[in-house]
């Protein structure tokens, strides 16, 4: 017998996991559902109401080193946004999509003639600052910053621009934050699900429990105040899957919503929405306990679109052997 | 004959090339929406742009053989996690991605060279215009003297376009004859020649000359209502438009069947009174049977002794004044007289010779004994068909009409007299075609259950012979065979072999199984194995792959409902049946007339009678019959009869096709 079996015979539940999400920090959160944050079953998924219409909303990006002048690394980027929209018949169809190409240097650390070539060649360059690039790693956390906050204006232009066509019993779910726009955190269709937990909003008593929420139950409602980027939200903690055996995120997601009492009171039947859409299994993305297939799918259609050159380099790059 | 192009049409897919499943000069993968036309046997065109231009201004037709429907799902076990294992619970609110991929076999690219593998460009739905140029139709469709004959109709993806085959490919030159094959009552294989027939006599070119077909009935009454109609469709009447085929019954129908033992009553199912008048008989005496002497003797009775024996009936005795050197002179053209012969001889060598001898003429007795028996034994095993003592009753050999359907009902007929009956109409068919005296240029030979005739294994009987030299010479001659069996795997592969053009019914998955159809895809053969009635699959020369055919019923009445619509009649008292005989050669004749005349009469004197005005055809028959009756009726010596000998065939060898 091992150590950590004696453990587990003691009452410590089994895990099996290893690096988490990277931390974010303390975010301030409010309960809004009751005095204390408690686990609420949600309806079993035979009684889920799921709607007839949902359109879903994600994006990928891509990017890559392409140049080298002198220490100045040249980026060449892409982003894409899709919503994609399921009808009666479960079958999804694209309706907005939208993409973007993008070079990403500190044009006034280029030497001129090379700046001159670069400018005259490409229309859309997006700036950074130039003051990092002796140090090529944190230049290139800066790199990844700058894309990925590109992208995420994208999508929130394509989740404004979805919101204001969205039909009368038409939803909207969104991969990711839902309060990086007030117009679409304001709407009464539209939810957020955030599969990374590096924000950390509770702490104490509230905190185990929502960590340790046993599958097909949900946390009590808390507000996530907004700020200067941010529009206030309502937020849930949603279990999946059974984390035991496995690690504390296993299949937990976090559903924001509109900051509405409305909001509270059908938590428990957006939960159960929510929990039906884990058939089909989001397999073979190894984060399929969090994700959701109609979601990869939207991710999957904008891979096959995404430029060849910006496609995720193989593991080697010494040549194969053979077919 | 072809509609003219349709307005350009939506792409129904996009060819996909892997390093798995490259695109190749002979074969192409596309992938459709789920909720697709496009299904096995369909043909497609691939058009527009490969990577870089490649592919411009090519287009490559093909027909589709396989076809695979898969989704994202990894494994089964994610499907039952997802369904919590529940199998009602199967259902997710999201469909998973699917893909409809299909295998393409090429059947024609343009231009033809430089051969190229398949562009990977959009994937249409093959139109009319694309049917003809996919399967080579092109070329003796739209030429100064086309050759076209429709089969059948493609349909497939919404769209329906006509097929046609190559006459020079079908009745010959080039290539000849066709093979069918199918389950017994599923695959329509006797409806499919049926309407095929229908086809070549309306389509058969003039440049090509005249045209008739020559059916053998094989089981029950199914060729015996070729000239009635059946009932059709609108929708096959709508096919019989679409392919320029007249909807009607065979116009010009002969049918010939024996008599029955007591020598008047017809041996067929077709003696409805009202249709059994257009029913000629079939007799034969000696001289039309003993040239094929060799099909009425196994094969271990063909020895050289016996051989020797018959040629010298043949040449020496038949026909002729013969002195048997016993002081009698016989005229032996009837197996009656043949008869008398043997036995003179026999008494001849007993009585004369004291029975000290045992050869006449350098002859054993035993082998005259053994040759007498056999050829004797068919006048009594083949009553009807064979005539004892009497004139035959033929078809018309030298006056074959164009355009016409001769009907031989031989359902009935001893085994030995149906091999009596083929080899011998078939090997008048091709003295005279290739003397070019039949009448018509071409004959289509329809044979049915080749499984029995023309087997894989067992013995080399003179009939298989018979058909494979068809199979293998009869183009030249214009004898063409249209074969239908059930199992194409157990007939004799050199008849299969030959055959230019092959068609399937509905097809045993056993038969499937056996290593003949290893060149069709599991999909082909899944669809082989459950072909509706009324659809085919065709092979032909011009034709790189099977393409699968719809046909209409055919416009004649098939045998179960003539039956049932023409109850075949009792057979009738003697009299009456004469009567029948002699009232269809005149109708002034009354009934009462000439059964006064026969009554108290040998029925042979009245069987000889009879034949002898069916002959002849006398403006006044009664007179005639009267006139023949006051003596007995000797066999007709001033008719001059011909006598060919059937020139030898070919051993059987082994050699491949």
């Amino acid at each position: 017998m091992t150590w950590w079996q004696a453990l587990i015979d003691a009452g410590a539940v089994p895990g099996r996991g290893g690096k988490a999400d990277e931390p974010e920090g303390l975010e301030r959160a409010d309960l809004v559902e009751g005095a204390e944050l408690q686990a609420h079953p949600i309806p079993p998924r035979a009684n889920a109401r799921v709607p007839a219409v949902v359109s879903f909303l994600n994006g990928i990006e891509r990017w890559s080193v392409v140049a080298y002048d002198g220490v100045v690394q040249i980026v060449n980027a892409y982003i894409a946004a899709a919503v994609r929209r399921r009808d009666a018949q479960g079958v999804l169809r694209t309706t907005f999509e939208r993409s973007r190409r993008f070079v990403v240097a500190p044009v006034e650390r280029m030497t001129p003639a090379l700046r001159q070539i670069l400018e005259q060649s490409v229309t859309d360059i997006e700036p950074i600052d130039g003051e990092l690039v002796g140090q090529p790693a944190r230049y290139l956390e800066k790199v990844e910053s700058t894309v990925r906050r590109a992208r995420a204006h994208l999508e929130r232009e394509l989740a404004e621009a979805c919101t204001a066509g969205l039909g009368a019993e038409e939803w909207l779910l969104i991969d990711g934050l839902l309060s990086r726009s007030p117009t679409v955190a304001r709407h009464p269709r539209a939810l957020g699900v955030i599969k990374s937990h590096g924000a950390q909003f509770l702490e104490g008593r509230g905190l185990e429990r929502a960590l340790t929420l046993p599958a097909g139950n949900r946390t009590s409602v808390f507000a996530v105040r907004g700020g200067h980027t941010r529009t206030e939200v309502y937020s849930w903690y949603l279990r999946l899957w059974p984390w035991e055996g496995n690690d504390l995120l296993y299949g937990l997601l976090r559903i924001e919503g509109r900051a509405h009492p409305d909001t509270v009171a059908r938590a428990s039947e957006l939960s159960g929405w929510l929990w039906a859409e884990r058939a089909p299994l989001a397999t073979p993305a190894t984060r399929w306990n969090r994700l959701l297939y109609p979601l990869q799918q939207v991710e999957e259609y904008l891979k096959a679109l995404a430029p060849r050159d910006l496609q995720l380099q193989r593991a080697s790059r010494l040549p194969r052997t053979g077919t | 004959m072809i509609a003219p192009p349709a307005p350009p049409v939506t792409p129904i897919g996009r060819v996909v090339a892997t390093e798995l499943k490259p695109s190749t000069p002979h074969q192409f993968h596309f992938w459709t929406a789920t909720d697709t036309s496009i299904g096995i046997g369909a043909i497609v065109k691939v058009e527009g742009l490969g990577a870089g231009g490649s592919g411009l201004g090519r287009v490559v037709y093909g027909v589709v053989t396989e076809g695979f429907a898969y989704s994202d799902l990894a494994t089964p076990l994610h499907d039952v996690v997802g369904a919590e294992g529940d199998p009602t619970r199967a259902e997710a609110p999201t469909a998973r991605q699917e893909i409809r991929y299909w295998t393409v076999a090429v059947l024609r690219q343009t231009p033809e060279e430089p051969l190229q593998p398949v562009p990977l460009g959009q994937v249409f739905v093959a139109d009319d215009a694309d049917v003809a140029q996919a399967l080579r139709m092109d070329a003796y469709l739209y030429s100064a003297t086309p050759t076209a004959i429709p089969i059948g109709l493609y349909t497939s993806a919404g769209l329906e376009a006509p097929v046609y085959l190559d006459a020079d490919f079908l009745v010959g030159p080039e290539a000849a004859h066709l093979n069918i094959s199918g389950m017994s009552g599923l695959a329509t294989k006797t409806s499919a020649v049926e309407f095929l027939l229908a086809s070549i006599f309306a389509h058969f070119p003039a440049h090509k000359g005249r045209v008739a077909a020559l059916c053998f009935n094989v089981k029950g009454p199914d060729l015996c209502f070729l000239d009635q109609p059946g009932d059709l469709s609108d929708e096959d009447r709508r096919r019989y438009e679409r392919l320029a085929v007249p909807s009607t019954p065979f116009q010009r129908v002969r049918l010939y069947a024996p008599l029955k033992a007591d020598g008047v009553n017809l041996n067929t199912l077709r003696t409805h009174p009202d249709l059994v008048g257009d029913v000629e008989p079939l007799t034969w005496g000696l001289q039309e049977v003993v040239d094929y002497a060799e099909v009425l003797l196994n094969r271990d009775d063909i020895d050289a002794k016996a051989d020797a024996f018959i040629d010298f009936l043949r040449d020496r005795v038949l026909g002729r004044a013969f002195d048997d050197g016993f002081g009698t002179t016989h005229r032996v053209q009837t197996f009656a007289d043949l008869d008398r012969l043997f036995r003179s001889i026999f008494d001849g060598l007993e009585i004369t010779a004291g029975g000290r001898s045992d050869t006449w003429r350098t002859h054993h007795i035993a082998t005259m004994r053994k040759v007498r028996n056999r050829l004797l034994n068919i006048s009594t095993r083949c009553k009807g068909l064979v005539t004892d003592d009497g004139p035959s009753s033929d078809l018309p050999w030298k006056g074959f009409e164009d355009r016409t359907v001769y009907v031989i009902d031989i359902a009935n007929v001893d085994p030995l007299g149906q091999d009596l009956v083929f080899a011998r109409v078939v090997s008048k068919l091709r003295e005279q075609l290739e003397r070019r005296e039949l009448g018509v240029d071409a004959v289509v030979v329809f044979v049915d259950e080749l499984n029995k005739y023309a087997p894989g294994d067992g013995p080399e009987t003179y009939v298989k012979k018979m058909l494979l030299d068809i199979s293998e010479r009869g183009r030249y001659l214009g004898l063409v065979l249209f074969g239908a069996e059930q199992f194409r795997s157990q007939v004799h592969r050199r008849v299969v072999g030959n055959a230019g053009t092959q068609v399937f019914g509905r097809m045993d998955m056993d038969e499937l199984a056996t290593p003949g159809y290893q060149v069709l895809t599991p999909a082909t053969k899944s669809k082989l194995a459950t072909l509706p009635i009324g659809e085919l699959m065709v092979r032909h020369p011009h034709f790189t792959q099977p393409i699968f055919v719809r046909f209409p019923k055919p416009p004649v009445l098939r045998g179960r409902d003539g039956v049932e619509r023409f109850p075949p009649a009792a057979d009738v008292p003697f009299d009456d049946a004469v009567v029948r005989q002699l009232v269809r050669l005149d109708r002034r004749i009354r009934p009462n007339q000439v059964k006064d005349l026969i009554a108290d009469r040998e029925q042979d004197d009245v069987r000889r009678a009879l034949a002898a005005v069916r002959r002849t055809r006398p403006d006044d028959a009664l007179a005639y019959f009267r006139k023949l009756l006051g003596a007995r009726v000797a066999p007709d010596a001033s008719v001059p009869r011909e006598h060919h000998a059937v020139p030898p065939l070919n051993p059987i060898s082994d050699e491949p096709y």
